[in-house]
């Protein structure tokens, strides 16, 4: 031991002070251990999001731009309608964000097509019909709503008018009128929104759903 | 496993050399000052880094993300509170090691540069206070830094420059707030964890000071580790729970949002620059502020620097020197005299004002903000930012319910929904309309002030608890310029049968 300042660590001491020393050696981890556990748990659960920010927002209905709407009524190809949608975006204040779904006007022929295509959607096994949100309120006056955002992984599709297919510029997923998945690695088909009309005037439910999964499962209204 | 560690890092044996030091005359409780003064500064360093997760500094920002960590965050609220004790303590402890060092003459030779480096310590600590003040942006931040920052640019010389800088231009503004952080989170530490490292090495090079005894051959050398090592951890623990214990019985406050317009705050400076804030009022005018604020201050850290150089004492037993003790003393007879001048200052303005510390984070407007988040869509900007100094259940069913239509300071909707600021059917002196129309709802058309609104008002008695449409009604009733009485549970029961 040539260091500086350490004489006092030249002489073992005495048994019963090596037994102190080994004690306080043990006591001051210990000690240290539990001072880490004050400090360190509540700050792992802090940052953890908690019941209260992952808490599910109440679904909602918003009226469709009416323009929009207008041009869907005579339009063969799906068409966005934008809507304003009611974000709570972390601490800011509720306040309502422009975004938009697909539109796709269909007759009662079409819609017969999409359900027998849509298996997901309108299963054959009527006791299944329960895993589908608002199978009910997918078709109403002639028209589908579709979520605007890509069930495999969140991007945003359009409508490619000369393929007539719905086309995510991510990873190539496609998809048909009717929403059923034609190509690419999405795990189903694209999500129908909740429609129904409100004194003459459509009204849909903005629905966020997990991406990547085979089933439809809620994360947010908003 | 500690030798292939040490075979290839040398960790252990660095680490038992860190360890390995005498303390003068034994282990002591005397010596816990300076590393629970750096245990604080620990705790600062983890619980700022955490608060930093949801924190978000601008103008637009600041406040509701800071009263989005007390309302929605898992143990948010623990965790600014000990942000907020744990400044005072690094403060008071800072001070403690301070004021011991200067009793027992350890900063003289050779250990001046050790002296300096914390008297620079200490002036960084000052700064982490008065940086951190402004970060949640509510009225008390908002009037108290402006007010620093105009004392700042009336120091001759820099002093204008050094407003705008800290500013970020010509006002206080997002800019300002922005500037603060980056100081408060990234500047200063790093400035102050570089300046630790310098103290202990010094500390290291030239061995622990001791007691205050000229004979040093006395003093038996006893082990840092683990005997005063030991001794450190029990005195940081304390610390700890002393402020765990004040984060819990008294959680640090968040006042209503800055509102440069309110002219009726009193804002008051954190305690540990009451004594600035004194200096302010002993000394009026242009030329007091000037004496009082800038140049008392630096007169006395300058003469803290030089101290080693002044006292030329070579002596460090302290009754070998009375001049020193009495020097010692006096600083800190002034300081805590400034202090408590400075304090009583402020309460006295407060409660001239009637103004009371907020019981609530957030102050009052804070319920009505939590639940407009609540609320189905408002109208953009309704929600928050109200004039109206109302609040309670009756204000937070309002918001909840009721604001989308009827607007969140009662204007309507035109053409639809009627607005409840001065309409007679919601002032009436009889509250029995006005009770029946929230219970069964209402379908237009309906005239108001000689505007026709087509409307149709829901029923509310199977949404709303009797207590509940009693206390929006005693709200609606009295908020936004009108003034009709109360309406009780009981007339809401008895109008439902």
């Amino acid at each position: 031991m040539s260091q500086a300042h350490a004489e006092a660590y030249l002489d073992p001491g005495t048994p019963e002070e090596q037994s102190r020393r080994a004690f306080m050696a043990n006591a001051t981890i210990v000690l240290g251990t539990v001072i880490g556990l004050v400090i360190g748990v509540p700050l792992l659960a802090y940052s953890v999001p908690g019941k209260k920010i992952n808490e599910l927002s109440a679904e909602a209905w918003s009226p469709v731009d009416a323009n929009d709407w207008t041009k869907l009524t005579t339009s063969a190809a799906p068409l966005k309608v934008s809507f304003t949608r009611k974000t709570t975006d972390g601490y800011f204040a509720p306040e309502g964000a422009s975004d938009y779904v697909w539109g796709v006007k269909m007759n009662q022929t079409q819609f017969d097509k999409m359900k027998a295509e849509r298996t997901d959607l309108f299963p054959p096994d009527a006791s299944k019909s329960e895993q589908v949100p608002y199978a009910s309120q997918i078709y109403t006056a002639g028209y589908v709503i579709f979520s605007s955002i890509c069930p495999h992984l969140g991007c945003r599709f359009a409508w490619d008018d000369s393929k007539s297919i719905f086309f995510c510029p991510c990873h190539n997923s496609t998809y048909d009128r009717t929403g059923e998945r034609t190509g690419g690695p999405a795990p189903r088909g694209l999500d129908p929104l909740p429609l129904r009309e409100q004194s003459g005037k459509a009204e849909i439910t903005w629905i966020r759903y997990k991406s990547s999964t085979p089933d439809r499962v809620i994360v947010s209204y908003s | 496993m500690l030798n292939w560690l040490e075979s290839r890092t040398g960790f252990v044996s660095m680490t038992k050399n860190f360890l390995t030091e005498d303390v003068p005359g034994g282990p002591s409780y005397w010596y816990v000052f300076g590393s629970a003064t750096l245990f604080a500064m620990i705790l600062q360093i983890v619980t700022g880094i955490f608060l930093t997760m949801y924190y978000a500094p601008s103008s637009a920002s600041a406040w509701e993300s800071t009263l989005f960590i007390y309302q929605k965050v898992p143990f948010g609220q623990f965790i600014i509170s000990l942000h907020y004790w744990g400044a005072t303590a690094m403060i008071a402890l800072v001070a403690m090691h301070l004021v011991q060092v200067a009793v027992w003459g350890a900063y003289k030779r050779p250990r001046e540069l050790q002296w300096v480096v914390g008297i620079v310590l200490f002036i960084l600590t000052l700064v982490l206070g008065l940086t951190g003040y402004l970060l949640p942006w509510d009225l008390n931040a908002y009037f108290a830094s402006q007010v620093s920052l105009n004392i700042t640019g009336a120091a001759p010389i820099a002093g204008p420059f050094l407003q705008n800088w800290l500013q970020g231009g010509p006002v206080m503004n997002t800019l300002t707030l922005n500037k603060f952080f980056g100081i408060h989170v990234w500047l200063t530490p790093l400035l102050l964890i570089l300046l630790v490292g310098v103290h202990l090495i010094i500390f290291r090079h030239n061995g622990s000071a001791g007691p205050p005894r000229d004979d040093r051959r006395a003093l038996k050398p006893g082990r840092f580790w683990p005997n005063q090592m030991f001794m450190d951890t029990i005195a940081s623990l304390v610390v700890l729970l002393v402020i765990v214990i004040l984060a819990t019985l008294s959680p640090a406050p968040l006042d209503a949002k800055a509102d440069p317009n309110n002219d009726q705050f009193v804002p008051s400076p954190a305690w540990y620059f009451m004594g600035l804030y004194f200096l302010l009022e002993i000394f009026p005018g242009q030329l007091g502020q000037l004496i009082g604020t800038i140049g008392i201050p630096t007169l006395g850290v300058l003469f803290l620097i030089l101290l080693p150089w002044l006292d030329r004492n070579p002596s460090r037993e302290v009754r070998r020197r009375p001049a020193a003790m009495v020097v010692t003393a006096v600083f800190i007879l002034i300081a805590a005299g400034l202090s408590i001048g400075g304090q009583s200052t402020v309460n006295a303005k407060a409660d001239a004002r009637g103004q009371t510390a907020p019981t609530v984070p957030g102050g009052a407007d804070a319920a009505k903000v939590a639940a407009a988040a609540a609320a189905p869509l408002a109208p953009a900007g309704s929600a928050g930012q109200s004039s109206s100094s109302a609040s309670g259940p009756g204000a937070t069913v309002f918001s909840a319910n009721c604001s989308s239509c009827h607007g969140a300071s009662g204007q309507g909707t035109p053409g639809a929904f009627p607005p409840l600021a001065g309409n007679s059917a919601v002032t009436a002196a009889d509250p029995k309309e006005i009770i029946q129309i929230v219970l069964n709802g209402k379908t237009g058309p309906l005239n108001v002030g000689g505007t026709t609104y087509n409307g149709t008002m829901p029923p509310w008695k199977s949404q709303l608890k009797p207590d509940e449409i009693a206390a929006v009604l005693t709200y609606i009733r009295s908020a936004w310029g009108n003034q009709a009485g109360a309406v009780s549970t009981a007339q809401v029961q008895a109008a439902a049968k």
